[in-house]
């Protein structure tokens, strides 16, 4: 199994994991790779900035065996998760998912099953700072919907 | 606690782990090389007799992380996936700190490896900068951080937010042993300013019931502000693993109190 996790305070290198997963070998087809960034705008409209928590540890192992089950899942050649902790602005990117397979499905599908489990299961916390104060981010019902949809698939 | 290198005679022993499980280990160690202000502008400048220095300390440190176990007696010879070291110049304090990450997937941790390459790349700095400076000092040579293994995560004390999410630096870490049988119970992000406190211990004994529902109401009956700890949306995990009212508490466990996620 090729996983790799991180969960870091610098933000990530390069645009995106295409050129370093493809490098030195020819059997990966396809590279699906999502970046999730702070937008300006969310709970309230104004969004100066956001920083993330998390739970040192089991952060770490939860993405893991989010990876792990997509490896289960489908084909794959490769998975990479970081996501960033501490203090971000808008613009900046706070998770970048990327799935290697030998054929564009197994990759977009496992990229789009981690990011769900990803964002209802990992213990990471935002906090917003908005020009009206600063708040906790609320858990939204789709996210649920949107991990739901996997249960039973496979 | 015993030391896992002395047998029963107390001698010498190399540590059987042909059965430990294979985890993903890490460990992150740091050191400083103390010079004077002069030398560290040469540094900075790469205009040292020897050259460019920190290029050829980093190199030095990943080769001693590789070679740790022809060093140090009774450590394993590892098959290390990733060594990395940064050097941060700090011309305040006019030294050169040094850490080393090293990770791998095997059955033994890798702190040893990350010393040896914070000490050899401070080594390796002297050497190249001795010729205008005798008096620099090598410091603080230590461990940052350590994770995967039997004993869970490893994280010194400091003054750096481990875990952020208010003003004040907050940080999770697995804190001193305490002699009665006791649980540590954190609070994380909004429940940690809601009950107004980052983590407390809870003496076994005081639990009418041992699980965590117990747990809850001899919380609630310290202190109001813990009722909230009974809503349905907050989450209880045990020694990092997720449970619920009637999982069972057993000493030295870490129990964990948390909001829904919302990270991504």
């Amino acid at each position: 199994m090729d996983i790799r996790v991180s969960v870091q305070h610098e933000p990530f290198n390069g645009l995106d994991d295409s050129r370093e997963l493809g490098q030195g070998r020819t059997d990966i087809g396809a590279v699906v790779c999502f970046t999730g960034l702070v937008r300006d705008f969310n709970e309230s409209p104004d969004v100066t900035g956001l920083t993330l928590e998390h739970y040192p540890g089991m952060t770490e192992r939860t993405l893991e065996d989010i990876g792990q089950e997509a490896w289960k899942r489908w084909s794959l050649k490769a998975v990479r998760i970081v996501h960033r902790v501490g203090y971000m602005a808008p613009g900046d990117g706070i998770v970048r998912v990327s799935a290697a397979s030998a054929h564009r499905r197994d990759a977009f599908e496992a990229c789009d099953f981690i990011m769900d489990f990803l964002k209802t299961q990992a213990p990471f916390w935002k906090k917003e700072h908005a020009t009206s104060g600063d708040y906790w981010v609320k858990e939204r019902a789709t996210d649920y919907a949107d991990a739901e949809r996997w249960h039973g698939s496979r | 606690m015993q030391l896992t290198h002395l047998n029963a005679h107390g001698e010498a022993s190399m540590v059987d782990v042909g059965d430990k499980e294979e985890t993903r280990r890490e460990a992150i160690a740091s050191g400083r090389i103390v010079m004077q202000p002069e030398t560290l502008a040469l540094l900075v400048d790469g205009a040292l007799p020897k050259g460019d220095v920190i290029a050829t300390a980093r190199i030095a440190g990943i080769q001693a992380a590789k070679r740790t176990h022809e060093l140090i007696p009774l450590c394993h010879s590892l098959a290390l996936s990733k060594v990395a070291l940064e050097f941060d110049i700090d011309v305040a304090q006019s030294c050169v700190h040094v850490e080393a990450m090293c990770r791998l997937i095997g059955r033994t941790g890798v702190e040893m490896e990350a010393l040896t390459a914070v000490s050899v790349a401070c080594l390796t700095l002297y050497d190249m900068c001795k010729a205008v400076d005798k008096d620099m000092r090598i410091e603080a040579v230590q461990l940052e951080h350590k994770s995967g293994g039997r004993r869970g995560v490893y994280q010194r004390s400091t003054d750096a937010p481990i875990v952020t999410g208010d003003s004040a630096a907050r940080e999770v870490s697995l804190g001193e042993r305490c002699d009665a049988p006791s649980v540590r119970v954190k609070f994380l992000a909004e429940l940690r300013e809601r009950v107004g406190e980052s983590e407390t211990v809870v003496a076994l004994d005081e639990l009418e019931n041992c699980d965590v529902a117990g747990l809850k109401t001899t919380l609630a009956a310290r202190d109001a502000a813990f009722e909230t700890l009974g809503e349905r949306r907050i989450l209880c995990a045990i020694n990092q693993v997720m449970a619920n009212d009637s999982t069972r508490i057993t000493d030295e466990d870490e129990v964990a109190f948390f909001p829904p996620v919302t990270g991504g």
